[in-house]
């Protein structure tokens, strides 16, 4: 396999990156910064945008960028990016943060797991980079947002650019936003940090079919009301809208619940579970989270009991479906 | 004649009505302008902020009303945030409850002094919710009106954020001059250029300048700014005091009823001064590229016409997915063996027949590459058929629909439609409209 060196394809034509992440995640912001460094080199042209819906934080967002040393024209989505970051491994869930990668492109992931744990897990053929982002956010800017460490390593992954640089088009982006100077201070000691968190391997572990595209289908049958029947799709799994890392939590060892059924007609997913009791009409017993909980926290907010509340959640690996959470 | 505060104050009487002039003394707006760029300079920034720096360079524009809306918000979102930063600054922002307020509010700045610039931006049913009084703006006379239309397809069902130029060609009527512009540069040089063709006296025509919504207003790359001094010196040699009065003993007021019998004599005088924007857009855009050394504004961006040689298909389209169209013609021309030029139309309203007619008439065949939703074969096919009327020989039009919605249109999405484009070199149409995505007709 032939590994695919960004800078030289940057060299040489225009260097296509694609980003996926979670609405408030800080993918933008990378991809803004990742612009910004590059447009800030004599005789660079970037291009860069973000896809997001209308949707709230935690939905799944994508984050485009070209370089070139040439005017860049094309103004079409990237499909096949020479480099890709996964931002959120939960974002993963609903999309293919790989597809249309070629083989031997370059992967950036922001996870605790090694490379070589990624590549087998998602298929991936070339070089795989990963930093423990999160952590590195939570230890300097006393939250776990990997935004930082994640456009590290992808000016790692393309190379070619002095650290000071890097450095100071990162915190020029926060000044623009009027971040208060202490919170500047530490993410210029994260993003000094990553650097030696990222590590890297080559593997080639992709599958023939893997990460190629389907073609379009057309649209199907969409009869007036569709609208809302996509809303409402049993496929539209609402719960990969939830806060990464987090997911509700029911908790009521001493039976506290009342009966007052706030949590059941203020839940929009409908997921909350109840048995009838004949001395409080109705028992809550839990919640399915599996599918369509999106931490709205309409429930958490309502229960006169408190029984419910966000608890941590790790990112599973596990194909099986989430267990409902009853305690 | 009285004297203020504010410096001498005459009444002259006009056709329209009195005009009060020294009300507002606008050589104390021009020396109390707080330049934000005394230099040029080079940025990285998306289309919203663009065009906010542009209106904000302007010493003519102190007031913005505004009400956000996706994709325009982050507009006033930085003219907001950049008039807070600057120490001493006349310029004011104001957040409104509505649009239609916010329309409002504009008849009423405007109307206060035609020689100030007042400006927003919105999209989408923002512009809608406007429309009762842009209707009127359109009518009025108001060139010192500029709104910054972020494309944006104008239905609530289904919602869609992205750009779709559905909004700005369901209010081609209102009366404004609505100029399209792609990529971050075009988007500012275009803000700065508008109120110099509408405030023009030959003119006296609201502008909306315009972009597409994420793809243009929410896209990062290099952009070069020019110093206010500049900016405005520009200006100054193309905007002069106005001749009408405010809203005060006008014509203008909004409200105003006239009968039949006058009503088709204003429409008539409004659409000849909208149609000066035919012989002056030219000249203004030729005086911003001597001055500025880009290319100034146009009927339309061309690409691979040579003088006036016949070419094999010609594509017409609008916005950036035109960039895609660029990136990809010389191969597919070389691979198909056909000659392949394009325009990417920059003015809508009013729309630049003449100049179209004698670029396509040489064509074999034209393909149009609509975005917006029509109930027939597409607002643009419309407008080049009807430029291409009686036209000798005339090419055979190719409709397509690509992008709505603010749909990607791929690379493969544009070769598709140039194969079809190279079929109606040899037979009709497979359809009177055909729709494309992915590199797929559906």
């Amino acid at each position: 396999m032939r590994v695919l060196e960004p800078r030289k394809i940057l060299e040489e034509g225009v260097l296509e990156v694609r980003g996926d992440g979670k609405a408030g995640g800080g993918l933008v912001l990378a991809f803004q910064s990742l612009a910004a460094l590059f447009s800030s080199l004599p005789d660079s042209h970037v291009q860069e945008w973000p896809f997001f819906s209308s949707a709230r934080r935690g939905a799944n967002i994508r984050s485009f960028l070209r370089v070139s040393a040439k005017p860049i024209d094309v103004g079409c989505e990237v499909t096949r990016p020479v480099v890709t970051l996964l931002m959120d491994e939960a974002a993963a869930q609903a999309t293919d943060f790989a597809d249309g990668v070629p083989h031997g492109g370059t992967f950036v992931i922001n996870t605790r797991r090694t490379p070589e744990e990624c590549a087998k897990h998602f298929h991936l053929s070339g070089r795989v980079m990963t930093v423990p982002g999160d952590d590195i956010g939570t230890k300097h800017l006393k939250h776990a947002i990997g935004n930082v460490s994640a456009y590290v390593a992808m000016v790692e992954a393309i190379g070619g650019l002095p650290v000071q640089t890097v450095v100071d088009v990162f915190l020029g982006q926060l000044k623009k936003r009027r971040i208060p100077d202490v919170l500047i201070e530490r993410n210029r000691e994260a993003l000094l940090a990553t650097k030696d968190a990222i590590r890297s391997g080559i593997f080639d572990e992709a599958r023939p079919g893997d990460h190629q595209s389907t073609a379009f289908a057309g649209y199907g049958e969409l009869p007036l009301g569709a609208q809302t029947r996509l809303r409402l799709a049993q496929t539209n799994k609402t719960s990969t809208y939830a806060r990464s890392g987090f997911r509700l939590v029911f908790e009521d060892p001493n039976l506290a619940c009342t009966g007052c059924s706030h949590c059941i007609t203020n839940c929009p997913e409908g997921i909350i579970r109840w048995q009838p009791d004949e001395a409080r009409g109705v028992l809550v017993t839990g919640a399915d989270v599996s599918q369509f909980c999106k931490l709205c926290g309409e429930c958490i907010e309502i229960c006169p009991e408190k029984l419910f509340k966000e608890g941590k959640y790790e990112e599973s690996w596990d194909d099986a479906p989430a267990e409902e959470v009853t305690k | 004649m009285s004297t203020s505060t504010l410096g001498p104050v005459s009444r002259v009487a006009t056709p329209s009505g009195e005009r009060y002039d020294g009300i507002i003394d606008l050589a104390k707006v021009r020396a109390a302008h707080v330049p934000f760029y005394t230099t040029r300079e080079a940025l990285t920034a998306d289309g919203n902020t663009a065009a906010a720096i542009a209106t904000l360079q302007m010493w003519r524009a102190i007031i913005y009303p505004g009400f956000p809306i996706t994709p325009s918000t982050k507009w006033i979102e930085t003219v907001a945030a950049k008039v807070g930063a600057q120490k001493g600054t006349a310029k004011r922002v104001k957040l409104l409850e509505a649009e239609h307020a916010v329309a409002d509010y504009m008849v009423g700045s405007a109307g206060a002094c035609r020689d100030l610039i007042v400006s927003t931006a919105t999209s989408s049913v923002g512009l809608d919710h406007m429309t009762e009084t842009t209707r009127s703006l359109g009518a009025s006379g108001f060139g010192n009106v500029m709104i910054v239309n972020v494309y944006r397809a104008t239905a609530n069902f289904p919602l869609c954020i992205e750009g779709d130029p559905s909004d700005a060609l369901a209010h081609r009527d209102d009366g404004f001059i609505q100029i399209c512009a792609r990529g971050k540069q075009q988007i500012y040089d275009t803000v700065i250029q508008a109120p110099c063709l509408g405030m023009h006296p030959d003119v006296m025509t609201p502008t909306m300048p315009g972009y597409y919504g994420i793809k243009d207003s929410h896209r990062n790359a290099k952009l070069w700014i020019e110093s206010d001094a500049d900016v405005n010196a520009f200006q100054d040699r193309w905007i002069k005091p106005c001749v009408l009065p405010g809203t005060i003993n006008g014509d203008t007021a909004m409200g105003n009823c006239v009968t039949s019998r006058w009503f088709q004599g204003f429409k008539i005088a409004q659409k000849r001064r909208i149609e000066n924007v035919l012989e002056l857009l030219p000249q203004i855009g030729a005086d911003f590229e001597r001055t500025f050394g880009r290319p100034g504004l146009a009927f339309f961006d061309e690409v691979g016409f040579r003088g006036d040689e016949s070419v094999d298909v010609a594509v017409v389209s609008m916005g950036p997915d035109f960039g895609t169209f660029e990136s990809v013609r010389e191969a597919w021309a070389a691979k198909n063996g056909k000659s392949v030029a394009g325009i990417a139309i920059r003015l809508l309203n009013p729309f630049p027949r003449e100049a179209v007619r004698k670029r396509l008439a040489k064509a074999k065949v034209v393909l149009v590459v609509n975005q917006a939703h029509h109930s027939g074969r597409g607002h643009l096919t419309l407008d080049i058929a009807d430029a291409l009327s009686g036209v000798d020989n005339p090419p055979r039009i190719v409709s397509a629909f690509a992008g709505m919605g603010g749909a990607d249109v791929s690379e493969a999405t544009w070769e598709a439609m140039l194969d079809e484009g190279r079929d109606a070199l040899t037979a009709a149409p497979k359809q009177p409209y055909m729709v494309f995505h992915e590199g797929a007709r559906l």
